[in-house]
């Protein structure tokens, strides 16, 4: 399998303190990757270099093909084409919820209004949200808010998509909402590396999982092996305080 | 004197003052929210050399009374070669001292908007002035409106400064019509009136930029 996403080497740090070290690993076309591990370990880090949102200052990120650290590359444009799903939605307040479909389609892409609308409305109907189309995101519950997210990512037509804890802000019961959503993504083939605790959609749905700690890749194995016998104790520790409940 | 000759000999002189009050006000409205976003740009994207510059300006600008800023224009500027007429004086005086505080309002304005927001327009392929223009100066615009209007309201009052400049706004005009009839008590609460007429209707087309910008948000 060709690699969509490969990470080599990254470092990057704040300041003095370093926030990943030596993080290598890759993403296949048409895989689905769980980045996993307890907070400010690094991952939310790690997820956010891919398209360039965090700067890092050694290694090297190559999306498709395109180095992401090259300064030559033009970022707008590679982002353009990386979906990008956030822990707090980050839908438009001041747009209504067809237009925040509507306008990177129109504005990056050069997406006629009819075609970029039409586009949106098929897509919320997909996430089972074409009758809020013309409603303002603070008028949704939280689990819409993020359909509508990840809807608006794939107006793009992304080649791929990075999902940086689309859960961890939502209430219990508006959790497998989204979740189904990207059950259903992963299913199409669509390449996704998602930053989540949800292990049980990690069971259900990615083909790998990597574990981090401390700004390290300490694991990176495939599901079945993850779930059954990781070897690192810190692995173990961190999985078996998550899967108690 | 009877008040109905007071009346018709004030009202014309001191209706042209309101008119040249309203322009310069108007005008330098326009002019300084233009230069003001500008400024604030410059300071957000934090450009080299420029930025510093603007810092400065601003510094200088809200650190200086406007009084003085006049003088050094109209008659300090003269010295070396730079001249006015009154009016120009007057807007450029009052324009580079209202943009100073506007630029701070918008500033404040676009930083408040959170991170996440830029991030978001960002990971959709907009580049930093698309994010600026689509993204973050409309949800900022929301955020400034309030602290924008103390600033215009401010402005409207200011105006009555470049009467020291010869220029026959509303004040000079009132003085003018003092020094014929004696009769500074109703002449100058007239003036404050029509002052405070000029306020209250700005503050009536705030009240109505912010229901509409407010309605956007809940629809």
């Amino acid at each position: 399998m060709s690699s969509m996403i490969s990470i080599n080497n990254v470092n990057k740090w704040y300041g003095d303190f370093q926030v990943l070290t030596d993080c290598s690993t890759s993403v296949s076309k048409g895989e689905v990757v769980v980045v996993c591990g307890p907070s400010g370990s690094g991952k939310s880090t790690l997820i956010k270099c891919v398209n360039a949102l965090e700067p890092f200052q050694k290694g090297d990120i190559i999306v498709d093909g395109i180095s992401v650290g090259d300064p030559k590359t033009n970022l707008p444009k590679l982002r353009s084409r990386v979906g990008m799903v956030f822990q707090h939605f980050e839908l438009f307040p001041h747009l209504t919820i067809v237009e925040n479909l509507a306008i990177a389609q129109t504005k990056v892409l050069g997406r006629s209004k009819e075609e970029a609308e039409a586009k949106g409305i098929k897509l919320l109907e997909r996430v089972g949200l074409k009758a809020h189309a013309h409603k303002h995101p603070g008028q949704l519950s939280g689990g819409q808010q993020q359909r509508v997210a990840i809807a608006r990512a794939l107006a793009m037509d992304p080649i791929c998509m990075l999902f940086d804890e689309p859960t961890s802000a939502l209430d219990p019961e508006m959790i497998n909402e989204v979740l189904d959503v990207m059950t259903e993504l992963a299913k199409e083939g669509m390449t996704m590396m998602c930053v989540t605790h949800e292990m049980g959609f990690a069971r259900r749905v990615a083909d790998r999982v990597i574990f981090m700690d401390r700004g390290h890749i300490v694991e990176d194995c495939s599901k079945d092996d993850f779930f059954g016998t990781p070897r690192s104790e810190r692995a173990q520790q961190f999985l078996s305080k998550i899967l108690q409940h | 004197m009877e008040w109905l000759e007071l009346f018709e000999l004030a009202l014309p002189v001191m209706l042209k003052g309101a008119l040249y009050t309203l322009m310069f006000a108007l005008v330098s409205m326009v002019l300084g929210l233009m230069l003001g976003f500008s400024v604030a740009l410059v300071r957000v994207a934090r450009l080299p050399v420029l930025s510093q510059i603007a810092a400065v300006y601003v510094s200088a600008m809200r650190g200086t009374p406007l009084l003085v800023q006049i003088f050094v224009i109209y008659y300090g500027l003269p010295g070396i070669g730079i001249e006015f007429d009154p009016v120009s004086a007057g807007i450029l005086a009052l324009t580079l001292n209202v943009s100073a505080y506007l630029s701070e309002s918008m500033r404040g304005a676009i930083v408040g908007v959170s991170q996440g927001q830029w991030q978001a327009a960002q990971s959709l392929g907009f580049g930093w002035w698309q994010s600026m223009r689509y993204i973050i100066a409309p949800q900022a615009l929301r955020l400034a409106v309030p602290s924008l209007s103390n600033s215009l309201i401010s402005l409207i009052k200011d105006t009555s400064l470049v009467s020291v400049i010869t220029v026959t706004e509303l004040m000079l005009a009132t003085k003018e019509v003092i020094a014929q009839t004696f009769q500074p008590l109703p002449l100058y609460l007239a003036a404050a009136g029509i002052y405070w007429i000029l306020s209250a209707s700005f503050e009536r087309v705030q009240k109505r930029v912010e229901a509409r910008l407010e309605a956007s948000y809940r629809r």
